[in-house]
Protein backbone atom coordinates (compact mmCIF):
# COMPACT_ATOMS: atom_id res chain seq x y z
CA UNK A 1 0.00 0.00 0.00
CA UNK A 2 2.78 2.38 0.96
CA UNK A 3 4.24 1.81 -2.20
CA UNK A 4 1.60 3.69 -3.71
CA UNK A 5 2.25 6.89 -2.39
CA UNK A 6 4.69 9.28 -3.66
CA UNK A 7 7.26 9.22 -1.51
CA UNK A 8 9.89 12.58 -0.94
CA UNK A 9 13.21 11.66 -1.70
CA UNK A 10 16.46 14.00 -2.26
CA UNK A 11 19.46 13.02 -4.24
CA UNK A 12 23.06 14.56 -4.37
CA UNK A 13 25.40 12.63 -6.83
CA UNK A 14 28.92 13.30 -7.24
CA UNK A 15 29.06 16.22 -5.19
CA UNK A 16 32.28 18.38 -5.02
CA UNK A 17 33.31 21.12 -2.39
CA UNK A 18 36.63 23.32 -2.10
CA UNK A 19 37.82 25.53 0.36
CA UNK A 20 40.36 26.90 -1.34
CA UNK A 21 42.90 24.01 -2.17
CA UNK A 22 41.44 21.94 0.04
CA UNK A 23 39.32 19.24 -1.42
CA UNK A 24 36.22 19.00 1.74
CA UNK A 25 34.17 16.90 -0.61
CA UNK A 26 35.34 13.96 -3.61
CA UNK A 27 32.45 12.82 -5.71
CA UNK A 28 30.45 12.08 -2.96
CA UNK A 29 27.01 10.07 -3.90
CA UNK A 30 23.87 10.64 -1.16
CA UNK A 31 20.35 9.91 -1.51
CA UNK A 32 17.70 10.08 1.05
CA UNK A 33 13.68 9.09 1.28
CA UNK A 34 10.70 9.92 3.24
CA UNK A 35 10.57 7.95 7.06
CA UNK A 36 14.13 6.75 6.44
CA UNK A 37 16.64 7.09 8.94
CA UNK A 38 20.55 7.55 7.68
CA UNK A 39 23.66 7.17 9.69
CA UNK A 40 26.55 9.40 8.74
CA UNK A 41 29.87 8.37 9.87
CA UNK A 42 33.82 9.27 9.42
CA UNK A 43 36.46 11.33 11.56
CA UNK A 44 36.60 14.76 12.36
CA UNK A 45 37.07 16.97 9.05
CA UNK A 46 35.86 13.77 6.84
CA UNK A 47 33.39 16.31 5.27
CA UNK A 48 30.07 14.85 7.04
CA UNK A 49 28.86 18.55 8.30
CA UNK A 50 29.69 19.96 4.93
CA UNK A 51 27.56 17.55 3.23
CA UNK A 52 24.72 18.26 5.68
CA UNK A 53 24.95 21.72 4.90
CA UNK A 54 24.71 21.31 1.35
CA UNK A 55 21.81 19.12 1.76
CA UNK A 56 20.48 22.00 3.94
CA UNK A 57 21.12 24.50 0.88
CA UNK A 58 23.27 26.24 3.18
CA UNK A 59 26.61 25.75 1.35
CA UNK A 60 27.12 25.60 -2.51
CA UNK A 61 29.02 23.03 -3.95
CA UNK A 62 31.20 23.79 -6.65
CA UNK A 63 29.79 20.44 -8.37
CA UNK A 64 26.90 18.58 -7.43
CA UNK A 65 23.88 17.58 -9.45
CA UNK A 66 21.07 17.06 -7.00
CA UNK A 67 17.64 16.12 -7.76
CA UNK A 68 14.43 16.99 -4.82
CA UNK A 69 11.41 15.17 -4.89
CA UNK A 70 9.10 17.11 -2.72
CA UNK A 71 6.09 16.05 -1.10
CA UNK A 72 3.92 18.02 -2.62
CA UNK A 73 6.49 19.18 -5.83
CA UNK A 74 7.07 18.26 -8.96
CA UNK A 75 10.19 15.97 -9.26
CA UNK A 76 13.41 16.99 -11.25
CA UNK A 77 16.70 19.28 -11.22
CA UNK A 78 16.57 22.70 -10.30
CA UNK A 79 18.94 25.12 -10.60
CA UNK A 80 21.05 26.60 -7.87
CA UNK A 81 19.18 29.53 -6.55
CA UNK A 82 15.97 27.70 -6.99
CA UNK A 83 17.01 24.66 -5.39
CA UNK A 84 18.74 26.46 -2.60
CA UNK A 85 15.44 28.20 -1.78
CA UNK A 86 13.07 24.36 -2.11
CA UNK A 87 16.11 22.67 0.25
CA UNK A 88 15.78 25.56 2.75
CA UNK A 89 11.94 25.23 2.89
CA UNK A 90 11.53 21.49 2.99
CA UNK A 91 15.31 20.26 4.86
CA UNK A 92 16.44 21.37 8.48
CA UNK A 93 20.01 21.28 9.61
CA UNK A 94 20.85 21.35 13.72
CA UNK A 95 24.40 22.30 14.36
CA UNK A 96 26.37 20.33 16.50
CA UNK A 97 25.78 22.73 19.49
CA UNK A 98 22.64 23.97 18.24
CA UNK A 99 22.50 27.36 18.55
CA UNK A 100 19.45 28.93 20.63
CA UNK A 101 17.77 32.36 20.12
CA UNK A 102 17.76 34.57 22.82
CA UNK A 103 14.94 34.32 25.00
CA UNK A 104 12.43 31.55 26.37
CA UNK A 105 12.47 27.98 24.79
CA UNK A 106 8.50 28.96 24.08
CA UNK A 107 10.17 32.11 21.45
CA UNK A 108 12.33 29.22 20.48
CA UNK A 109 9.91 26.23 19.37
CA UNK A 110 8.17 28.89 17.86
CA UNK A 111 10.07 31.02 15.75
CA UNK A 112 10.08 28.47 12.59
CA UNK A 113 6.10 28.51 12.97
CA UNK A 114 5.90 32.28 12.80
CA UNK A 115 7.68 32.27 9.76
CA UNK A 116 4.73 30.11 8.17
CA UNK A 117 2.51 32.88 9.18
CA UNK A 118 0.25 31.12 11.99
CA UNK A 119 -2.29 32.64 14.37
CA UNK A 120 -0.77 33.24 17.66
CA UNK A 121 -3.18 31.28 19.13
CA UNK A 122 -2.48 28.19 16.59
CA UNK A 123 1.38 28.79 17.33
CA UNK A 124 0.68 28.80 21.32
CA UNK A 125 -1.25 25.78 21.09
CA UNK A 126 1.29 23.48 18.80
CA UNK A 127 4.13 24.48 20.55
CA UNK A 128 2.88 23.59 24.22
CA UNK A 129 1.47 20.22 22.27
CA UNK A 130 5.32 19.95 21.21
CA UNK A 131 6.73 20.20 24.23
CA UNK A 132 4.10 18.26 26.33
CA UNK A 133 5.36 15.14 23.54
CA UNK A 134 8.42 15.44 24.65
CA UNK A 135 8.42 15.50 28.04
CA UNK A 136 9.83 19.69 27.70
CA UNK A 137 6.79 21.59 29.00
CA UNK A 138 8.32 22.23 32.21
CA UNK A 139 10.89 24.07 30.23
CA UNK A 140 8.47 26.45 28.10
CA UNK A 141 8.84 29.27 30.10
CA UNK A 142 12.64 28.72 30.98
CA UNK A 143 15.50 31.17 29.67
CA UNK A 144 17.48 28.90 26.67
CA UNK A 145 20.67 30.31 28.25
CA UNK A 146 19.60 28.52 31.75
CA UNK A 147 19.61 24.86 30.24
CA UNK A 148 21.50 22.32 29.95
CA UNK A 149 23.62 21.02 27.26
CA UNK A 150 21.37 17.79 26.91
CA UNK A 151 17.89 20.11 27.25
CA UNK A 152 19.32 22.40 24.40
CA UNK A 153 20.17 19.49 22.46
CA UNK A 154 16.23 18.40 23.05
CA UNK A 155 14.79 21.64 22.30
CA UNK A 156 16.35 22.36 19.37
CA UNK A 157 15.09 18.92 17.71
CA UNK A 158 11.77 19.99 18.86
CA UNK A 159 12.56 23.23 17.43
CA UNK A 160 13.30 21.65 13.78
CA UNK A 161 10.37 19.23 13.74
CA UNK A 162 7.57 21.43 15.17
CA UNK A 163 7.69 23.40 11.42
CA UNK A 164 7.05 19.72 9.91
CA UNK A 165 10.14 19.57 7.76
CA UNK A 166 10.60 16.32 5.26
CA UNK A 167 14.10 15.93 6.08
CA UNK A 168 15.71 17.03 9.34
CA UNK A 169 19.81 16.29 9.22
CA UNK A 170 21.26 16.28 13.07
CA UNK A 171 25.10 16.60 13.26
CA UNK A 172 26.04 15.19 15.94
CA UNK A 173 22.88 15.45 18.28
CA UNK A 174 24.17 13.51 21.25
CA UNK A 175 27.23 15.31 21.33
CA UNK A 176 26.15 17.32 24.80
CA UNK A 177 23.66 14.69 26.18
CA UNK A 178 23.89 11.81 29.42
CA UNK A 179 22.19 8.46 28.77
CA UNK A 180 19.37 9.21 30.06
CA UNK A 181 18.13 12.14 27.01
CA UNK A 182 20.08 10.26 24.46
CA UNK A 183 17.23 7.88 25.13
CA UNK A 184 14.67 10.65 25.10
CA UNK A 185 16.10 11.37 21.96
CA UNK A 186 15.73 8.40 20.32
CA UNK A 187 12.40 8.16 21.39
CA UNK A 188 12.10 11.27 19.27
CA UNK A 189 14.04 10.26 16.53
CA UNK A 190 12.15 7.18 15.96
CA UNK A 191 9.00 8.99 16.40
CA UNK A 192 10.05 11.41 13.48
CA UNK A 193 10.67 8.72 11.44
CA UNK A 194 6.98 7.03 11.87
CA UNK A 195 6.10 10.28 10.91
CA UNK A 196 7.83 9.86 7.67
CA UNK A 197 10.26 12.77 8.43
CA UNK A 198 13.70 11.36 6.47
CA UNK A 199 16.48 11.39 9.39
CA UNK A 200 20.22 12.15 8.66
CA UNK A 201 22.36 12.14 11.50
CA UNK A 202 26.22 12.26 12.06
CA UNK A 203 27.74 10.57 15.49
CA UNK A 204 30.69 8.63 16.77
CA UNK A 205 27.78 7.29 19.71
CA UNK A 206 28.95 4.26 20.41
CA UNK A 207 25.03 2.90 21.89
CA UNK A 208 23.85 4.57 18.41
CA UNK A 209 23.11 1.19 17.52
CA UNK A 210 19.94 1.27 19.42
CA UNK A 211 18.40 2.82 16.24
CA UNK A 212 17.76 0.77 13.55
CA UNK A 213 19.36 2.75 10.64
CA UNK A 214 18.19 2.07 6.45
CA UNK A 215 21.23 3.38 5.40
CA UNK A 216 24.69 3.82 6.62
CA UNK A 217 27.47 6.51 4.96
CA UNK A 218 30.93 6.34 6.12
CA UNK A 219 33.41 9.40 4.65
CA UNK A 220 36.81 9.08 5.01
CA UNK A 221 38.73 12.68 3.72
CA UNK A 222 36.11 13.64 1.90
CA UNK A 223 35.28 10.30 -0.22
CA UNK A 224 32.27 7.72 -0.07
CA UNK A 225 34.42 4.85 1.19
CA UNK A 226 31.41 2.63 2.77
CA UNK A 227 27.25 2.10 1.88
CA UNK A 228 25.24 0.30 3.19
CA UNK A 229 21.61 -0.27 3.09
CA UNK B 1 39.26 77.58 41.92
CA UNK B 2 36.74 80.05 43.88
CA UNK B 3 35.19 81.64 40.55
CA UNK B 4 35.00 78.02 38.93
CA UNK B 5 32.86 77.49 41.81
CA UNK B 6 31.34 80.41 41.97
CA UNK B 7 30.65 80.14 38.37
CA UNK B 8 29.21 76.92 38.39
CA UNK B 9 26.68 77.61 41.13
CA UNK B 10 25.09 80.33 39.14
CA UNK B 11 25.41 78.42 35.88
CA UNK B 12 23.39 75.49 38.20
CA UNK B 13 20.99 78.30 39.07
CA UNK B 14 20.29 79.55 35.57
CA UNK B 15 19.61 75.76 34.52
CA UNK B 16 16.86 75.33 37.29
CA UNK B 17 15.82 79.18 36.53
CA UNK B 18 13.92 77.79 33.41
CA UNK B 19 16.07 80.55 31.38
CA UNK B 20 14.15 80.37 28.36
CA UNK B 21 17.37 80.98 26.16
CA UNK B 22 19.27 78.28 27.80
CA UNK B 23 16.06 75.97 27.13
CA UNK B 24 15.91 76.49 24.07
CA UNK B 25 19.59 75.92 23.02
CA UNK B 26 19.40 72.76 24.57
CA UNK B 27 16.28 71.58 22.90
CA UNK B 28 17.74 72.73 19.44
CA UNK B 29 20.50 70.09 20.28
CA UNK B 30 18.99 67.46 21.33
CA UNK B 31 16.36 67.73 18.25
CA UNK B 32 19.09 68.15 15.81
CA UNK B 33 20.66 64.97 17.06
CA UNK B 34 17.66 62.65 17.78
CA UNK B 35 16.57 63.31 14.27
CA UNK B 36 20.14 62.35 12.50
CA UNK B 37 20.61 59.34 15.01
CA UNK B 38 17.58 58.18 13.78
CA UNK B 39 18.19 58.77 10.27
CA UNK B 40 21.78 57.16 10.44
CA UNK B 41 20.56 54.20 12.64
CA UNK B 42 18.94 52.01 9.94
CA UNK B 43 20.95 52.11 6.67
CA UNK B 44 24.09 52.45 8.78
CA UNK B 45 23.42 48.83 10.57
CA UNK B 46 22.24 47.79 6.98
CA UNK B 47 24.91 48.60 5.41
CA UNK B 48 27.15 47.09 8.60
CA UNK B 49 25.25 43.62 7.58
CA UNK B 50 26.38 43.80 3.99
CA UNK B 51 30.09 44.20 5.12
CA UNK B 52 29.92 41.47 7.51
CA UNK B 53 27.67 38.92 5.60
CA UNK B 54 27.96 39.40 2.11
CA UNK B 55 31.03 38.61 -0.06
CA UNK B 56 31.41 41.55 -2.92
CA UNK B 57 34.52 42.47 -4.48
CA UNK B 58 35.67 45.45 -3.07
CA UNK B 59 34.36 45.00 0.33
CA UNK B 60 37.84 45.37 2.14
CA UNK B 61 38.25 48.67 0.64
CA UNK B 62 34.28 50.28 1.49
CA UNK B 63 35.84 48.45 5.34
CA UNK B 64 38.74 50.89 5.21
CA UNK B 65 37.24 53.76 3.55
CA UNK B 66 34.75 53.94 6.98
CA UNK B 67 37.29 52.83 9.42
CA UNK B 68 39.26 56.18 7.59
CA UNK B 69 36.44 58.20 7.97
CA UNK B 70 36.21 57.70 11.56
CA UNK B 71 38.88 60.08 11.55
CA UNK B 72 37.73 63.34 10.45
CA UNK B 73 37.16 66.09 11.85
CA UNK B 74 34.27 67.49 12.30
CA UNK B 75 34.96 71.24 10.59
CA UNK B 76 36.43 69.24 7.68
CA UNK B 77 33.03 67.99 7.50
CA UNK B 78 31.45 71.53 8.21
CA UNK B 79 33.62 72.90 5.36
CA UNK B 80 33.07 70.65 3.10
CA UNK B 81 28.73 71.07 3.46
CA UNK B 82 29.21 74.53 3.69
CA UNK B 83 30.75 74.68 0.00
CA UNK B 84 28.38 72.10 -1.46
CA UNK B 85 25.34 74.20 0.11
CA UNK B 86 26.05 77.79 -0.04
CA UNK B 87 25.36 79.50 -2.97
CA UNK B 88 27.98 79.21 -5.39
CA UNK B 89 28.12 75.19 -4.60
CA UNK B 90 26.27 72.26 -6.43
CA UNK B 91 23.71 72.42 -3.55
CA UNK B 92 23.22 76.12 -3.14
CA UNK B 93 19.67 76.01 -4.42
CA UNK B 94 18.49 73.81 -2.05
CA UNK B 95 19.05 77.36 0.75
CA UNK B 96 20.16 74.65 3.33
CA UNK B 97 22.99 76.69 4.33
CA UNK B 98 22.36 77.98 8.09
CA UNK B 99 19.16 75.68 8.86
CA UNK B 100 18.80 72.57 11.13
CA UNK B 101 18.40 70.61 8.36
CA UNK B 102 22.25 71.27 7.32
CA UNK B 103 23.04 70.67 10.65
CA UNK B 104 21.66 67.26 10.42
CA UNK B 105 23.01 66.40 7.42
CA UNK B 106 26.37 67.31 9.05
CA UNK B 107 25.73 65.33 12.00
CA UNK B 108 25.01 62.21 9.80
CA UNK B 109 27.80 62.42 7.96
CA UNK B 110 29.91 62.33 11.13
CA UNK B 111 27.59 59.66 12.72
CA UNK B 112 27.43 57.37 9.56
CA UNK B 113 31.07 55.83 9.99
CA UNK B 114 30.76 55.60 13.05
CA UNK B 115 27.47 53.91 13.43
CA UNK B 116 28.97 51.33 10.48
CA UNK B 117 32.39 50.70 11.79
CA UNK B 118 31.05 49.36 15.52
CA UNK B 119 27.92 47.94 13.71
CA UNK B 120 30.31 46.18 11.57
CA UNK B 121 32.31 44.89 14.40
CA UNK B 122 29.58 43.63 16.60
CA UNK B 123 28.15 41.75 13.25
CA UNK B 124 31.00 40.13 12.75
CA UNK B 125 31.60 38.68 16.21
CA UNK B 126 28.55 37.29 15.84
CA UNK B 127 27.36 33.64 16.15
CA UNK B 128 27.55 32.52 12.20
CA UNK B 129 24.75 29.58 13.45
CA UNK B 130 22.20 32.39 14.58
CA UNK B 131 22.29 32.95 10.98
CA UNK B 132 22.25 30.03 9.80
CA UNK B 133 19.52 28.27 12.06
CA UNK B 134 16.96 30.67 11.02
CA UNK B 135 17.59 30.43 7.33
CA UNK B 136 16.79 26.44 7.86
CA UNK B 137 13.63 27.45 10.33
CA UNK B 138 12.49 29.10 7.49
CA UNK B 139 13.30 32.24 7.51
CA UNK B 140 13.83 34.56 4.57
CA UNK B 141 17.60 36.25 4.18
CA UNK B 142 15.33 39.66 5.30
CA UNK B 143 14.28 37.83 8.25
CA UNK B 144 17.23 36.20 9.16
CA UNK B 145 19.16 39.61 8.88
CA UNK B 146 16.68 40.84 12.01
CA UNK B 147 17.22 37.90 13.72
CA UNK B 148 20.52 38.29 14.06
CA UNK B 149 20.62 41.76 14.52
CA UNK B 150 18.47 41.12 17.39
CA UNK B 151 20.85 38.74 19.14
CA UNK B 152 23.84 41.44 18.92
CA UNK B 153 21.43 44.65 19.76
CA UNK B 154 23.45 45.15 22.36
CA UNK B 155 26.51 45.80 20.93
CA UNK B 156 24.40 47.58 18.42
CA UNK B 157 23.02 49.82 21.29
CA UNK B 158 26.51 50.35 22.19
CA UNK B 159 27.07 51.66 18.79
CA UNK B 160 24.11 53.97 18.39
CA UNK B 161 24.68 56.10 21.75
CA UNK B 162 28.53 56.33 20.97
CA UNK B 163 27.29 57.82 17.69
CA UNK B 164 25.10 60.03 19.23
CA UNK B 165 27.43 60.95 21.93
CA UNK B 166 29.86 62.17 18.98
CA UNK B 167 27.52 64.18 17.00
CA UNK B 168 26.11 65.82 20.26
CA UNK B 169 29.25 67.25 21.49
CA UNK B 170 30.52 68.07 17.91
CA UNK B 171 31.07 71.98 17.16
CA UNK B 172 32.86 71.92 13.86
CA UNK B 173 30.06 71.05 11.47
CA UNK B 174 27.14 72.82 13.08
CA UNK B 175 29.25 75.94 13.38
CA UNK B 176 29.90 76.15 10.17
CA UNK B 177 26.47 75.07 8.46
CA UNK B 178 24.58 75.97 11.06
CA UNK B 179 25.80 79.42 11.30
CA UNK B 180 24.95 79.63 15.20
CA UNK B 181 21.79 81.35 14.70
CA UNK B 182 19.75 82.04 18.22
CA UNK B 183 16.78 80.01 18.89
CA UNK B 184 17.23 78.51 15.64
CA UNK B 185 20.61 76.72 15.12
CA UNK B 186 22.46 77.44 18.06
CA UNK B 187 23.12 74.45 19.58
CA UNK B 188 25.04 73.51 23.31
CA UNK B 189 28.54 73.21 21.97
CA UNK B 190 28.39 76.26 19.19
CA UNK B 191 26.65 78.30 22.34
CA UNK B 192 29.71 77.23 24.83
CA UNK B 193 32.17 78.78 22.03
CA UNK B 194 30.49 81.39 21.67
CA UNK B 195 29.99 82.19 25.55
CA UNK B 196 33.42 81.78 26.16
CA UNK B 197 34.53 83.90 23.31
CA UNK B 198 32.64 86.74 25.08
CA UNK B 199 33.90 85.73 28.16
CA UNK B 200 30.27 84.75 29.95
CA UNK B 201 31.17 81.29 31.42
CA UNK B 202 28.13 81.09 33.44
CA UNK B 203 25.94 80.17 30.68
CA UNK B 204 28.93 78.17 29.11
CA UNK B 205 29.47 76.16 32.27
CA UNK B 206 25.50 75.55 32.61
CA UNK B 207 25.55 74.07 28.89
CA UNK B 208 28.54 72.10 29.49
CA UNK B 209 26.83 70.35 32.68
CA UNK B 210 24.02 69.46 30.77
CA UNK B 211 26.25 68.02 28.05
CA UNK B 212 28.64 66.10 30.98
CA UNK B 213 25.08 64.75 32.71
CA UNK B 214 23.92 63.99 29.51
CA UNK B 215 27.48 61.62 29.30
CA UNK B 216 26.97 60.41 32.35
CA UNK B 217 23.63 59.17 31.87
CA UNK B 218 24.52 57.38 28.66
CA UNK B 219 27.36 55.75 30.16
CA UNK B 220 24.93 54.50 32.86
CA UNK B 221 23.13 53.16 30.29
CA UNK B 222 25.44 51.70 28.25
CA UNK B 223 27.65 49.96 31.14
CA UNK B 224 23.33 48.84 32.64
CA UNK B 225 23.57 46.89 29.17
CA UNK B 226 26.81 45.87 28.72
CA UNK B 227 26.34 44.33 31.93
CA UNK B 228 22.74 42.33 30.96
CA UNK B 229 24.53 41.12 27.67
CA UNK B 230 27.43 39.63 29.99
CA UNK B 231 25.10 38.19 32.26
CA UNK B 232 22.93 36.37 28.95
CA UNK B 233 25.74 35.11 27.62
CA UNK B 234 27.10 32.87 30.91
Amino acid sequence: MTSLIKKASLSLNRVCFKRGIRTILDNVDFSVSQGELVLMTGQNGSGKSTLLKITAGLLKPQQAQVRFVPHDGQQGSYPWPRLKKLLRRKVCYLHQHPYLFHGSVYDNVAYGLKRQKMSKQEIEQRVVQALQEYSLESLIHRDCHELSGGEKQRVAIVRSWITRPEIILLDEPFSNMDKESRKKSYALIKQMCQQDIAIVLTSHDPLIGELSFDQHIHLYQGKMTHKSV
Amino acid sequence: MNDLTDASIQALQLLLSGDAEVWNIISVSFTVSLKAILIATVPAIAMAFVLAYYAFPGRRFVITLFNTALAIPAVVVGLTLYLLLSRSGPFGDLHLLFTQEAMIIGQIILAFPLLVAMSHASLQSSDQRAWETAITLGASAFVAAVTVIREVRFGLMAAIIAAFGRIIAEVGSSMMVGGNILNYTRNIPTAIALETSKGSFVEGIALGMVLLTLALLLNFFLTAIQGKAEVIHQ
